[in-house]
């Protein structure tokens, strides 16, 4: 049999705090971390409720020895080098210095939450000051080569942005590339700081929730958007043993397939997520009965929370329980792959399926509905983990127990 | 090691006569503001004439570049389609970004915001293509059509039946990166015309350009297709021993540096980068021919699609267009090496095998 990929260290951040043991804390005690932002700076603060890092960029720059202010790191790096900090601390750094590595780093708009607030200077001609240390955080791949910067590293670097699939297709990319032996081990996640941009961008799509979202409800009305970054080491299960390193989990089976049906829609049938769920299924050498829990994408949208609930009943029937996370989190976008991967890990470590927040009404299409209070000692074998994002980008990601 | 993947084709839209021509980069396209612009191609026969309008000018660019490249492969559906950029639809983001300031997020049109999406090119292509298969955008500055590339070879290597993936890049220039970049430097202050650009390499700076390239790799030879051997990704620190590098990537292929008979360099004019070039020229046998590009396309992220473009037409028109040459040589031109560096401190190397 062919070595296994396995989990190794993680490390998350997002709204529900700082680690696994506060995502573990809010999780099992049903403890949201949406909230008017206290410090996106967007006139619509006041109106909705979003699922923003508890830190400022100050509190994040302190914990990590950098000076506050401005100081060239965008929010979006911060987040970043907060979840990555805390995957390095489980392993020995002399890991990452003798063999080689990769960091595959996901993320949808870059520093766009530095650089909104300083575009027109950055257009402007003659214009010279602060802001210049920070024009290069306008594309994406600023926050992965900080991170490689900050902490030292020398690793094979790739950035993904496939919008809200980006982070666990970084997983994939991981994955693959330890199996065709490009690299031993790779570093993989993704991060996402809320910006203007990004919120006005899903207001103008009108598919944003002022209230909590209510993912799988017949009277869902969107999603609320949030921030955070999550990350994942990988490696063979026998590089693993060898060093006589903890399995979180297997990462046993994963699929990315693309809907072909619309730029922003997925198909309302939802073929694509069928597929693709099924597809990361067959790579696993699992039976749809096999699967002890869906983490489902659950986005609150009326698009995709159809697509996805019908493909879930058509692939699993009404035995797999299944729970959208994002009423805890808000909707992370390119780190929303990883942080709930390392959800769907937390639910095999104590055996726990999460509540999906919110949930009260049946969806009419839908014969099936979501899991709604904490579901406990529930023996977990396998989880699957869905993302998917504009552009028709599905992605299922398969984690396992042993 | 991975085994090889094969191109069966190649398309370039770039401010050179590269789309569809009976000349290969001729005549040749010039600037004297120190901006080239890509020639654009008429869209309608690749995209629906009513999205047209909506379109920006990148993502046409990217979904016909990608359409006519599987027109030229014979293929109507790939199996996966992977693509890199640098810097996304600039113009949607640049669009949506400033009347969000100027609105005070208020009324928004939502169009830009999902064009400025980096993957849009992608779900695009997958569209028109009903191409439901792998699907993939990478957009790490100067490696992004790199790892897309890298990305192909392991799919197209994951499978033994015969597969095509869909590969290509694309960046785009707009007045404002240009401002914007300017304060870090990238461009020449005093410009030359862009013909002139390889030989004005005493001041720092150089020209800005875009352009998209894409390609149907498979991982079936066919008669006469092009097959990358490998590539490298590498970061480079200020001291770094590029040649000696650049030999480590060719060993491990089996080929010296002495055996290249064509080198595709990514020399930009800009001063502070021409020690790196130089070592690896000198390393060549004295009848390698050194071909340059970056005074025909300007300076992209992804500029090295406009390389492996080039690499694949050598074959084509079996001559080697004057403006390309730095130094003429007498060798076949079976082995190319794309020798890229870009701006941010990343290089990239491209092994290609003509059969």
């Amino acid at each position: 049999m062919a070595d296994r990929i396995v989990v190794t260290a993680l490390g998350i951040l997002s709204a529900l705090g700082q680690g696994l043991p506060d995502h573990a804390q809010a999780l099992q005690n049903n403890i949201h971390g949406l909230d008017h932002p206290q410090f996106l700076k967007t006139i619509h603060a006041p109106e909705f409720i979003m699922g923003e890092v508890k830190k400022s960029n100050d509190e994040l720059a302190t914990a990590l020895h950098l000076p506050v202010g401005d100081n060239g790191y965008t929010r979006t790096t911060l987040l970043a080098l907060t979840a990555m900090q805390q995957l390095l601390d489980q392993i020995e750094t002399s890991l990452l210095q003798k063999e080689t590595f990769a960091f595959i780093n996901a993320n949808t708009v870059g520093g766009m939450c530095s650089v909104e607030d300083m575009y027109f200077d950055f257009i402007s001609e003659k214009k010279e000051g602060y802001f210049v240390k920070y024009i290069d955080t306008l594309d994406c791949a600023e926050s992965t080569e900080n991170v490689v910067r900050y902490f030292g590293l020398k690793p094979h670097v790739a950035t993904i942005s496939t919008a809200c699939s980006s982070s666990a297709n970084a997983l994939i990319l991981g994955a693959r590339m330890i199996k065709h032996g490009l690299v031993e081990r790779a570093i993989c996640g993704g991060c996402d700081a809320m910006s203007r941009f990004t919120v006005n961008g899903f207001l103008s799509l009108k598919n944003v929730d002022k209230f909590p979202c209510k993912p799988f409800d017949q009277n869902r009305n969107g999603l609320n958007l949030g921030e955070g970054a999550g990350y994942l080491l990988l490696e063979k299960e026998s590089d693993a043993k060898a060093r006589g390193a903890t399995i979180l989990a297997y990462f046993s089976g994963y699929a990315n397939s693309n809907d072909a049906y619309h730029p922003t829609a997925p198909s309302p049938d939802g073929e694509g997520a069928f597929r693709t769920m099924k597809q990361a299924l067959d790579a696993a050498h699992l039976q749809a009965n096999e699967i002890s829990y869906i983490n489902a994408h659950g986005t609150a949208t009326a698009n995709n929370d159809a697509a996805e609930g019908k493909a879930i009943q058509r692939l699993f029937g009404n035995t797999v329980p299944f729970s959208s996370t994002k009423p805890f989190t808000g909707h992370t976008l390119a780190a929303a792959g990883s942080i709930e991967a390392v959800f769907s890990i937390l639910a095999m470590q104590q055996q726990i399926i999460f509540p999906n927040l919110n949930f009260e009404t049946q969806m009419e299409e839908l014969e099936i509905s979501p899991v709604t209070c904490l579901q406990t000692n529930i023996p977990i074998h396998h989880v699957i983990s869905n993302s998917f994002g504009f552009g028709g980008n599905n992605v299922s990601l398969i984690f396992s127990k042993g | 090691m991975m085994n090889p993947v094969f191109i069966l084709s190649a398309c370039a839209i770039s401010p050179q006569l590269s789309f569809d021509v009976d000349k290969f980069l001729n005549p040749i396209i010039t600037t004297d503001d120190g901006k080239l612009f890509a020639a654009e191609p008429d869209y309608r026969q690749f995209i629906n004439p009513v999205a047209i309008r909506r379109m920006s000018r990148q993502l046409k660019m990217g979904i016909a570049c990608g359409m006519r490249a599987l027109q030229l492969a014979d293929v109507s559906m790939p199996d996966s389609i992977i693509t890199g950029t640098g810097l996304g639809s600039m113009t949607d983001m640049e669009h949506f970004l400033k009347d969000m300031i100027t609105l005070e997020e208020e009324a928004l049109n939502p169009t830009f915001f999902i064009q400025s999406t980096y993957n849009s090119v992608n779900g695009w292509l997958a569209l028109q293509t009903k191409s439901t298969g792998y699907n993939q955008t990478y957009v790490h500055r100067g490696f992004s059509i790199e790892l897309s590339l890298l990305d192909a070879q392991m799919f197209l290597n994951e499978t033994p039946t015969s597969k095509i993936a869909l590969v290509g890049s694309f960046d785009e220039l707009t007045n404002d990166y240009f401002v914007v970049k300017s304060k870090c430097d990238y461009w020449k202050e005093s410009v030359p015309n862009s013909l002139k650009l390889l030989s004005y390499n005493h001041t720092d700076g150089t020209i800005a350009g875009e352009g998209a390239a894409f390609f149907a790799l498979t991982n079936k030879p066919k008669p006469l297709s092009c097959a990358l051997l490998g590539l490298k990704l590498l970061n480079l620190p200020s001291s770094y021993d590029f040649t000696q590098e650049i030999q480590e990537f060719l060993s491990q292929h089996g080929v010296d540096l002495k055996d290249i008979d064509v080198a595709i360099l990514g020399k930009n004019g800009d001063a502070s980068f021409e020690y790196l070039y130089d070592p690896v020229v000198a390393a060549f046998d004295v009848e390698t021919n050194v071909l340059a590009f970056k005074h025909l396309t300007g300076e992209y992220p992804t500029a090295s699609g406009f390389a492996l473009w080039i690499a694949v037409q050598l074959r084509h028109w079996n001559q080697i267009p004057e403006p390309l040459i730095l130094k003429s040589g007498t060798r076949p031109k079976r082995n190319i090496l794309v020798i890229n560096h870009y701006i941010l401190h990343t290089a990239s190397l491209m092994l290609l095998h003509q059969q």
